[in-house]
């Protein structure tokens, strides 16, 4: 043995880096934590937890896309796929790649027919080949039977993959877990847990609308009913300027109106290398 | 095919009216045939013989698959029909030596179910001749030693050589190269000219024909006719094995891997069905497309037995990683290929897409689909030691805040504005709300050559018992327009 270490101590050094890593613990994705603390602390597992499904259940214009984004971002961080199945074929995945989420990892199906559109989350849930499934609902008329529930329910657990379903207020569907969303006005999207087998049934939480993107909140100026002005965070800060303009992708330097205006005085910024084209 | 193993098998050719035995099987030469004997004649001799049409462009195309499978352990290689081939043995260090090299050849051939011996010399004529007439499978000839290794072999080691060469060669009573060799030069100059000297050179090991590399085919594609006309999916999946381990060995053999497959089943009576394998991770696994295959032709319902089966590579990038990590487990990889199939058989190849972002400034014109090829995953031992905690963030400043939905086209908007300009309230969804919070305005505008341009001013606007809603201004008409939501 002594004599094919002294030969190949290059394989016994291989030898014992193979050791440590077979010793050395394993990462299992168990939750997708979608960095929101007040959300994930929402939530029984401290997180989205994978292997179920999850019902994200309000209106239009509620939040529940933008928090099914930050699930599915959360997912390809963590170098896994998702996919989203867009019932309303309405997804605008600009927003997805501002809230985080990597478009290389995200498929997007969007089924001709609504009625393929539980089985397409089905099979993609099933494959074990996605980590967060979003299927959407929304003005799509489909409302999911109780058999239709199980088997999404089967295929998640099945598949290890967390889905989240997006239904509409007059279309509820069967998930293991109910969070009701809800407009909270400025403040932000209000959230609670409608029901929970795991516990925390009924608690609530408001989200502020900047949590929701790792950049730079935008600003607002919001009217009261008596037409005075404050800023977006509720206090009593006043807004000095009547209209806040959100923050530009390029510096202003003096190019004035020009800047705005292809083709004159200043050139365009090159919006193609910033988006690594 | 396996019920044909050791049976006696022979190829044949017609000549001049008559059907005659080209190649024939151990089993066959055993049992008394020869090659340029009569059919009629081979099968008195042995009854059970089965016989094939010979086809040289099917031969050949078989050879040239199997050329680029062997370009994993060379560089190129001339092709020698019609069961030959050399290669370019330059690489031979990266084999472990020539005999290496000629051991890893054997063994790609017997992956593909051929037999083969294999020879490594300076010279064209002695690789050849020690090949087809030596008695060692794996033969090294060092430099300058062609004469010694050769002078064994017969006269019908000079096959190339026109006939009557070696005939005359023979009416001297020569039987062997060695013999050839030991003649004087001048005196076969004079009595066969230049033929004779051109021998006497290949004799003595001396061939200085130039080795020229075979252009490989642009297509890449692997088709195959079926002894009896299919009916059923066991049969047509064993042909279609066959296809695509001799498609996949020769994508491995280009370090390439295929992104999109059409498979052509041939019906009879006449007719075709197209089956198109996208994959979503380039892959050159003969297993992975298998297995896609199975499951796209078996749900496929056909009005006529399937006589042949073709496989066309349409689409092919560099293989991105051939070799696996510690721990790594590829068989994960087919969980995905086979659901995206699955998917878009059923729904159509256009309703799955990942979303690649454009450099244009219209909102509703700011990406396009794709097809969907995730990078490769990072699995193994090694992946979980070095992945690091991340969190997330935003790629680039360019991605600010856009709604999450956003309508196919601009809803027209009815709104109240007040002295100043201000936006005051809307109606929407069947609703009058009043505006409690506006962001904005975001100018964007271009193509102001073209007839289609915009000016566009966008907000970003809370509406009361409503969320975020992303409108715009138009410049042209002077009206709001509702695009999208924060949902």
């Amino acid at each position: 043995m002594e004599a094919a270490e002294a030969r190949h101590p290059q394989v016994e050094r291989l030898r014992r880096e193979i050791c440590r890593l077979q010793a050395a613990p394993r990462r299992y994705l168990v939750v997708l934590r979608t960095g929101i603390r007040s959300f994930d602390e929402l939530l029984p597992s401290s997180g989205l937890p994978l292997g179920q499904v999850l019902e994200l259940w309000g209106e239009a214009a509620s939040g529940r896309t933008t928090l099914a984004l930050r699930a599915l971002a959360s997912a390809t961080q963590e170098n896994r796929l998702a996919a989203y199945v867009d019932g309303p074929r309405q997804l605008y995945p600009l927003a997805a790649a501002a809230l985080g989420v990597e478009l290389s990892r995200l498929l997007i199906v969007r089924p001709n027919a609504p009625g393929k559109l539980v089985w397409t989350a089905v099979q993609l849930a099933r494959s074990g080949a996605f980590a967060c499934l979003a299927l959407d609902l929304t003005h799509t008329a489909v409302k999911m039977s109780l058999a239709e529930c199980k088997r999404l329910s089967d295929a998640a657990s099945r598949g290890g993959c967390c889905l989240l379903l997006l239904t509409p207020p007059e279309a509820p569907a069967d998930g293991m877990i109910r969070l009701e969303i809800s407009s909270s006005g400025v403040q932000g999207v209000r959230v609670e847990v409608q029901r929970s087998r795991q516990g925390k049934t009924g608690a609530q939480a408001v989200i502020p609308w900047p949590s929701f993107y790792p950049g730079e909140p935008p600003q607002f100026r919001y009217r009261e009913r008596s037409g005075s002005t404050a800023s977006a965070e509720g206090n009593s800060k006043i807004s000095p300027c009547p209209i806040h303009r959100v923050k530009v992708s390029w510096p202003r330097d003096g190019g004035g109106i020009a800047r705005s205006r292809p083709g004159r005085d200043v050139a365009l910024p090159q919006l193609g290398s910033s988006l690594g084209l | 095919m396996p019920a044909l193993a050791g049976r006696p098998i022979a190829f044949v050719e017609e000549f001049k009216g008559q059907r005659r035995i080209l190649f024939a099987s151990s089993a066959a030469l055993a049992a008394g045939l020869r090659p340029g004997m009569t059919l009629a004649a081979a099968t008195a001799l042995v009854t059970t013989l089965r016989h094939f049409a010979y086809r040289p462009d099917v031969e050949r195309a078989a050879l040239m698959s199997l050329a680029e499978q062997l370009l994993l352990i060379a560089p190129a290689f001339q092709l020698c029909p019609p069961d030959g081939m050399w290669l370019d043995a330059s690489a031979a260090a990266l084999c472990d030596g020539e005999e290496g090299l000629c051991r890893r050849a054997l063994e790609i051939c017997a992956s593909r179910g051929c037999r083969a011996r294999a020879t490594v010399a300076s010279e064209a004529f002695t690789a050849r001749a020690l090949t087809r007439h030596g008695r060692k499978t794996i033969e090294v000839v060092l430099p300058r030693t062609g004469a010694r290794a050769l002078e064994a072999l017969p006269l019908d080691a000079l096959e190339h050589i026109d006939g009557s060469t070696v005939g005359i060669l023979r009416s001297f009573g020569l039987t062997s190269l060695g013999e050839v060799a030991s003649l004087p030069p001048g005196a076969l100059l004079v009595r066969m000219g230049a033929a004779g000297l051109l021998v006497h050179r290949l004799c003595r090991g001396e061939d200085d024909s130039a080795f020229v590399p075979t252009a490989l085919p642009e297509v890449l594609e692997e088709s195959i006719d079926l002894d009896w006309p299919a009916e059923s999916l066991e049969p047509l999946l064993f042909a279609l094995k066959t296809t695509l381990d001799r498609l996949c060995a020769r994508l491995a053999g280009r370090k390439r891997a295929a992104i999109r497959i059409t498979l052509t089943l041939k019906l009879d009576p006449p007719g075709e069905e197209r089956v198109c394998l996208i994959l979503a991770r380039p892959s050159a696994r003969s297993k992975l497309l298998l297995e896609l295959a199975r499951h796209r032709i078996a749900d496929l319902t056909l009005p006529n037995p399937i006589v042949a089966l073709k496989a066309t590579v349409d689409q092919f990038c560099e293989d991105p990683e051939t070799q696996l990590r510690l721990g790594d487990e590829p068989e994960g990889d087919a969980a995905l290929e086979v659901v995206l199939s699955r998917l878009s058989s059923v729904l159509g190849e256009d309703a799955l897409f990942c979303a690649q972002l454009q450099p244009v400034h219209r909102p509703e014109a700011a990406y396009a689909p794709k097809s969907f090829h995730p990078p490769a995953p990072e699995r193994g031992l090694l992946a979980d030691a070095e992945r690091s905690v991340r969190t997330i963030s935003q790629s680039d400043e360019v991605l600010v805040q856009r709604p999450s939905r956003l309508l196919e086209r601009p809803a027209s908007l009815a709104v109240d504005l007040d002295q100043e300009g201000d936006l005051r309230s809307a109606r929407l969804l069947g609703k009058h709300r009043k505006v409690l919070a506006v962001s904005g305005p975001e100018r964007v505008c271009g193509e102001w050559w073209a007839d289609a341009s915009y000016n566009r001013d966008y907000y970003r606007v809370y509406f009361e018992g409503f969320g975020p809603a992303w409108i715009f201004r138009d410049d042209r008409d002077g009206q709001f327009y509702l695009q999208g939501m924060f949902d």
